[in-house]
């Protein structure tokens, strides 16, 4: 935790970043130190949404022996009860402590009122949307860490359940696309959303976490075939927005990088499209890509972690899906690990003699 | 100047009228990955997928002639890759670690020789005895090595041992026993490593080492005592719960001592599970599972509350 002193000496460091004078909310901040002391343990945050879930399913078991999933208006009634106390608990007690009460009202209530509106008989698509709906009015009224990551989930779970039960397979390239764009804005934007507004910006974690997740779990439908029935003409159509934006963050690091060059910014990013133009008919790979690519810019651990264990996942899934022999899947690995091996020995040399000069 | 983290740049950018271009440069210049890093990142990135494919591009190859090789040849071809990677393992240039991870490499090769000679002479590959010679002839490297990774392998390696075992020979096990039986072990285990980093200081054994072989244990003790409470009376249960209630002793004991949020959060855990377990074993009715549900929050969220409070006692004590 940081104490008085160390947060003078760290507001001295921003006012030197800024040219007009700068205004704190000193006491704020302060507090603020203060809860996030409690925020730090990831093991009381693995503890709570644990100790949730267990308490989600007790209480569901609760409901089935004693049968009161019968009555429809009931299921509704108390659902609400539970989503909306889940939500005003932590509106009104902003602290870990209660994160388990929440969390296990939030999901026992998602439950019961899915139950209650399928008793209805309402449609998937009616259900869906109106879970979209409720996940997105929790995220306007409270920013608590866990409860927006649920929800974040349950809005891109309605999605996926909508265009599933719809059979509108090809609309996945769209969503898939879309949630691209979003997580590259939202990783090159930090500074510009949390300086938006203080909502914002304390769902700005939460929002990173739960759209990486969700783009995985788009990923995994496009790389894994038989998951859905996806209809392979518009495949390529995801390719192209994940490979446009990893060639829009060539420009990044370029910059970085301290690359000037025309010569070589061309050679770069005619290579890069080279390089994964063979994957086109396979675009989970680029996107798990983008995110390692994206996740090491801004230093996100997390993120790099899952982008590299995907990236080696989709990889594997390519060879195995490749309708070739094995000896030519062979002498095709073979000769992309040369690539790669040359490619490192040209980099190696490259970047030591730009060292010297 | 404090090393400035991203949660700084979000908590004070909340409460105060920095402007984004400002936020932009402290991310920056304190949170983003510099040029030297990406320069290294790149590097890495590119000899592993280098490394990586060409060595798979190898094995196709020769999983694509497997069928015509003669047995001979086979096990020879194995048996001469372990003998490759465990010279590259002797030769002093190579930096310590690389030549821990090619032995990691070896023992993973002896395994696939095992499953190579199991292939021709149709021993069965899951059979709990090519588990056993696999774990038999690694033992020497693994003591040698002393390297985590090495060491976790090993373990995994000894549990599939007894558990393929007692499905397929002791049949009369019960399953409260091998589960009391893994718990020993891995506790054991874990014991070891704790005495061999404090009084032989032969190497730092890591923490994820230590965390993944203290849930792997307790997990065994809880799942234990779970079936243990539903299934019918045994011997080996009271031995269990004995067993278990000095490691779980011991374990908040270590905890509070080496000031480890844990061991503070994962045995109360379990000993919650093992409560409702018991608690609907008394009575399976509904008002029972609502009061395990209250039961559960209430436990969980007094073991936070407790945690934070030791928490800010250690950092006030610091």
């Amino acid at each position: 935790m940081r104490d008085k002193e160390n947060i003078k000496e760290l507001l001295d460091y921003f006012q030197t970043k800024e040219d007009k004078e700068l205004q704190f909310e000193e006491e704020a901040i302060v507090s603020a130190y203060q809860n996030k002391n409690n925020n730090q343990s990831l093991a009381i945050k693995v503890l709570s949404v644990f100790g949730g879930l267990l308490a989600s399913i007790t209480f569901l078991g609760f409901l089935f022996i004693a049968g009161l999933y019968n009555s429809d208006v009931g299921l509704l009634i108390f659902g609400a009860l539970c989503i909306a106390g889940a939500i005003w608990i932590n509106k009104e007690y902003d602290k870990i402590i209660i994160d388990t009460v929440s969390v296990s009202s939030f999901i026992i209530g998602f439950i019961l009122l899915s139950f209650g509106l399928d008793k209805l008989e309402m449609t998937e698509n009616a259900i869906s949307v109106v879970f979209i709906f409720i996940a997105l009015l929790s995220l306007g009224i409270v920013q608590n860490y866990i409860i927006s990551f649920i929800s974040i989930l349950i809005i891109n779970g309605s999605i996926l359940t909508l265009i599933i039960s719809n059979e509108g397979y090809n609309l996945i390239h769209i969503y898939v696309a879309a949630l691209a764009l979003i997580v590259t804005y939202v990783f090159l934007k930090e500074a510009k959303i949390i300086s938006t507004n203080k909502a914002l910006s304390k769902l700005y974690n939460p929002i990173r976490i739960g759209s990486i997740f969700s783009l995985l779990s788009g990923l995994i439908i496009l790389g894994k075939k038989g998951v859905l029935p996806i209809p392979t003409d518009y495949i390529w159509l995801s390719s192209i927005i994940f490979v446009s934006a990893i060639i829009y963050l060539l420009s990044y690091l370029f910059e970085v990088l301290d690359i000037t060059k025309i010569q070589h910014k061309a050679g770069i990013y005619i290579f890069s499209v080279l390089l994964l133009l063979p994957t086109a008919l396979s675009p989970a790979i680029s996107g798990a890509f983008l995110i390692i690519m994206l996740s090491f810019l801004v230093n996100y651990k997390i993120g790099l972690a899952i982008g590299i264990i995907s990236f080696i996942y989709f990889i594997s899934q390519y060879y195995y899906d490749l309708n070739f022999t094995l000896l030519n899947k062979s002498i095709l690995l073979f000769l992309s690990g040369i690539l790669f091996i040359g490619l490192y020995f040209f980099t190696h040399k490259k970047l030591t003699s730009n060292e010297k000069v | 100047m404090t090393d400035i983290q991203r949660e700084d740049i979000h908590i004070i950018s909340r409460y105060s009228n920095l402007t984004e271009q400002g936020i932009e440069k402290a991310l920056k210049e304190n949170v983003y990955n510099d040029k030297e890093k990406w320069e290294r990142f790149l590097r890495v990135f590119f000899i592993t997928l280098g490394i990586g494919f060409t060595v798979s591009g190898i094995i196709f190859f020769f999983a694509y002639n497997w069928a015509e090789l003669h047995k001979f040849a086979k096990i020879g071809l194995t048996q001469g890759l372990v003998i490759i990677t465990t010279i590259l393992v002797l030769y002093p240039k190579i930096d310590i670690n690389i030549r821990s991870i090619i032995l990691t490499g070896s023992a993973i090769l002896v395994g696939v020789l095992f499953a190579v000679f199991g292939q021709i002479y149709q021993t069965g590959a899951n059979a709990y005895d090519f588990f056993l010679a696999w774990t038999v002839f690694v033992t020497l490297w693994v003591i040698v090595s002393n390297f985590a990774p090495l060491w976790l392998l090993y373990l995994i390696l000894i549990n599939t041992t007894i558990i393929l075992y007692s499905e397929q020979v002791a049949k009369d096990w019960s399953e409260v026993f091998v589960f009391t039986l893994l718990f020993i072990i891995n506790t054991i285990a874990l014991l070891l490593s704790f005495l061999l980093s404090k009084y032989k200081k032969l190497a730092t054994i890591p923490n994820w080492f230590i965390n993944t072989v203290t849930l792997a244990s307790t997990s065994y003790a809880t799942i234990g005592i779970v079936i243990g409470i539903f299934d019918k009376y045994q011997v080996v249960f009271p031995i269990l719960i004995f067993i278990t209630s000095i490691v779980f002793t011991l374990g908040i004991w270590h905890g509070l001592k080496a000031k480890s949020g844990f061991y503070l959060s994962v045995i109360p855990f379990n000993l919650i599970v093992i409560i409702s377990a018991f608690l609907i074993k008394i009575s399976d009715g509904e008002m029972m599972f609502l009061l395990v549900s209250f039961f559960i929050i209430a436990s969980v969220t007094l073991v936070i509350k407790n945690l934070i409070n030791i928490q800010k006692k250690w950092t006030n004590e610091r």
